[in-house]
């Protein structure tokens, strides 16, 4: 930003060189505020919190309608109770997301390094805070925004339209003329207010050329710098001829667990949220580990999966150790000279891998408590024996 | 007496010393290290000693194996001069020719094991002449195929040996292809720099000679050591008259010249005060006497040298206007458009959600 900047004040455009790759909004916050950057990404990372704490607030008054009305009509088993979450637990789950946040290490180091993922989780947040308020309109704005810094939260449209579907109590059936007409409305007010903000920037360097540079970037991935994702070994080693094909598909990872995530998280959208965040911030191009902020301020949410959780122990020795061997392997491939790429690479590989394994953890847990909800807590086949739940 | 003791102390100078730097290695760059030893021969025969030349070659030409007459360098076709000889001393040579050490010996940052003959000596009565050939570019000069020297980095090392006194004035020749640029950066005082090409244009050699197989010399040194040829101590010959050497018609490049940081005038300026070492003794078989009169001349006299050298060593000449560096562009402010347009999206998004009933709260 430093950069962009300084090649504004020589009068060149800032995307001429390689290295500024950010909006112009970002041109016009920072052209005021970068004496006060450190406080401004202090104040950014608070602002997340708070409209974290501020989101689960509302959604766990959500959650609990949803089950009150549940048991009301009678669709959980009968010997479910200690499923059921409680007032009294929840009580406290708003304070520990935030807290979950800001004490996060990676977000403290997100914050000292000043890296613009802080002012992308910010945008997130709000955005989640949007939805689940139910205001359609901000949501819309929002995830103009969030797309518009990072082209990815362009999949947390679904989510956030199940959501905002579930709360208008419109029914999810194709069939249905209100479910389209909602959808079409909010899809317009997406589109509307991103083309709103692209054609704003335009205004602010009178050029189109922050479009190549920012998600042309982002989409082709010319520069591999060794960062904490999968994309820079891979087309480090890949021949010329394949690497567009190999682009496309690593792309399409990203976008393609939205539509099978959707059906069958239907009715659950913020734990679709959830994990769609996880996804994008373990397949985008350019991962940070404030992406992994984000998403593991997620976790008290679903405290209550504890006991279905299988894989915790193997879990946190995984992220512990990976995220502390990774500047070490970084300073002896580096510095020291006697590791190569690959030790980072493996670790990269290992770190991700531990993700997945986080998430598909709790997708797992999720699922089987659901389940649990709904059959009973002691599943038994026809013939009486012991049953065991496995995710297919 | 006025007149007599001005004219000895016209140029200032009482000493002369030569850097001849060659900064192409192989055989093909033969003609590099033939300019090179011309002009060395030059300024030998016009008087300066080789304990006062710092002769950089970086390729060994004289005992390269493609040489077909080896231990010569000839300077003209038909093998009419060996510039070689019996008694070339080479003060830096091959690997030892690198951007480090020329810097090193222009500036006096020198290791103390260094022997007296790779070192400059000069002090604040020095007249150096620096001439340097090889292959070059828009502001830079290729050393041994590996590193660059800048115009910027050689600017600097002058006013280095300017601030430590180490010159009185300095000629500067370059022999290269857009030479003109490596004297566009100079903003100490009292050097006056001669180029064989501008930007933009090559600097091309003269004649192949087929028995050796290899351009001998360039164009640029060619015509000014036919020129120094005709130069002999007692010349008077001066800087103007180099300045012609070399018209575009003989050259084919615009040779080029830079006296804005020179005081002198460069009529008054001989050649010999940079190619050669002149002592000025005058032989008298007066006896002249030193008597309390000379008190009052003597300070009229410093006055006068003062008048005509305004500079100190610590005042410095206006550095930006001499480098022309572009003027520092204005801030970039964002354009009230879109100030105007952001803020007004984001108050109707602001009133949209929480109802128009704020307004009267904020107006």
């Amino acid at each position: 930003v430093v950069e962009g900047l300084a090649l504004l004040d020589l009068g060149v455009s800032p995307y001429s060189g390689a290295i500024f790759h950010e909006t112009p909004l970002i041109i016009y916050l920072f052209h005021f505020l970068i004496e006060y950057a450190e406080l401004v990404f202090m104040i950014t990372d608070v602002l997340t919190a708070v409209a974290l704490y501020l989101a689960i607030q509302d959604f766990n008054k959500v959650v609990f309608k949803k089950q009150k009305l549940l048991i009301e009509l009678d669709k959980y088993a009968p010997d479910v109770a200690e499923l059921i979450q409680t007032p009294m637990e929840m009580h406290y789950i708003p304070l520990k997301v935030a807290l979950f946040y800001l004490l996060n290490p990676y977000t403290v180091m997100s914050c000292v390094a000043k890296s613009t993922c802080a002012i992308n989780n910010t945008v997130t947040a709000f955005f989640i805070l949007a939805t689940i308020k139910g205001s359609a309109f901000l949501s819309a704005v929002f995830l103009a925004l969030a797309t518009y810094q990072s082209l990815y939260p362009l999949t947390l449209f679904a989510p956030a339209l199940l959501y905002l579907l579930q709360r208008q109590f419109i029914p999810i059936k194709l069939k249905n003329k209100s479910f389209w007409l909602y959808t079409m409305q909010y899809a317009a007010l997406y589109l509307c207010s991103l083309l709103v903000i692209i054609c704003l920037s335009f205004f602010l360097l009178n050029s189109w050329d922050f479009i190549p540079s920012v998600y042309g970037f982002i989409l082709s991935v010319p520069d591999l710098t060794p960062n904490i994702g999968l994309f820079w070994y891979f087309f480090a080693e890949m021949f010329e001829h394949f690497s567009l094909f190999f682009i496309c598909v690593f792309q399409i990872n990203v976008f393609f667990y939205t539509i099978p995530l959707s059906i069958k998280l239907k009715e659950h959208p913020v734990f679709f949220m959830f994990v769609q965040i996880a996804i994008i911030s373990i397949f985008k191009s350019y991962p940070t580990v404030g992406d992994i902020a984000l998403y593991m301020a997620f976790l008290p949410v679903w405290s209550h999966l504890y006991r279905f959780l299988r894989n915790i122990f193997v879990l946190s020795c995984v992220l512990i150790v990976c995220s502390l061997l990774f500047p070490v392997l970084w300073h002896l491939w580096i510095y020291a000279g006697s590791a190569n790429s690959n030790f980072y690479y493996a670790i990269t590989l290992t770190f991700n891998i531990g993700q997945i394994l986080l998430i598909s953890d709790y997708f797992y847990a999720f699922l089987r408590r659901e389940y649990y909800l709904t059959h009973g807590l002691h599943l038994t086949r026809q013939d009486g024996t012991e049953v065991m739940l496995v995710l297919k | 007496f006025q007149d007599q003791a001005e004219q000895f102390f016209r140029s200032g100078h009482t000493n002369n010393w030569a850097v001849l730097v060659c900064t192409s290695r192989f055989w093909f760059n033969y003609r590099h290290v033939a300019n090179t030893l011309s002009v060395y021969r030059s300024v030998k025969r016009l008087g300066i000693p080789d304990s006062h030349i710092v002769l950089m070659l970086a390729d060994d030409m004289a005992c390269n194996p493609r040489n077909p007459k080896p231990a010569t360098v000839f300077s003209h076709k038909n093998m009419e001069l060996n510039v070689y000889g019996d008694d070339v001393e080479v003060d830096y040579r091959s690997y030892e020719v690198t951007v480090e050490n020329f810097l090193r010996v222009l500036t006096g940052r020198i290791p103390p094991s260094t022997p007296r003959s790779k070192r400059l000596l000069s002090d604040d009565r020095s007249n150096i002449l620096i001439y340097m050939t090889g292959h070059g570019g828009n502001g830079f000069l290729k050393f041994q195929d590996s590193e660059e020297i800048t115009n910027v980095e050689l600017a600097d090392a002058f006013e280095q040996m300017w601030q430590k006194r180490r010159y009185n004035e300095l000629l500067f020749i370059i022999d290269t292809c857009q030479g003109a640029s490596m004297y566009e950066r100079f903003y100490s005082p009292n050097i006056m720099a001669l180029a064989s090409s501008q930007v933009g244009e090559d600097s091309l050699s003269h004649q192949p000679d087929l028995g050796i197989g290899v351009h001998l010399m360039d164009r640029y040194t060619f015509y000014v050591l036919e020129f120094l040829e005709e130069i002999h101590p007692a010349s008077q010959t001066n800087m103007n008259d180099l300045f012609q050497v070399c018209p575009k018609s003989l050259c084919v490049s615009t040779p080029g010249h830079r006296t804005d940081l020179f005081q002198r005038d460069p009529q008054d300026v001989l050649i010999t005060d940079f190619f050669g070492s002149v002592r000025k003794v005058e032989i008298t078989t007066e006896t002249i006497s030193l008597d309390s009169d000379l008190a009052g001349f003597e300070s009229k006299l410093l006055q006068d040298e003062m008048a005509a050298e305004p500079l100190k060593y610590a005042e410095q000449l206006p550095v930006a206007q001499i480098i022309h560096q572009k003027p520092k562009q204005k801030d970039w402010h964002p354009p009230g458009g879109f100030i105007l347009g952001l803020w007004a999206l984001i108050i109707m998004v602001f009133f949209k959600t929480y109802g128009i009933k704020h307004m009267k709260h904020i107006f």
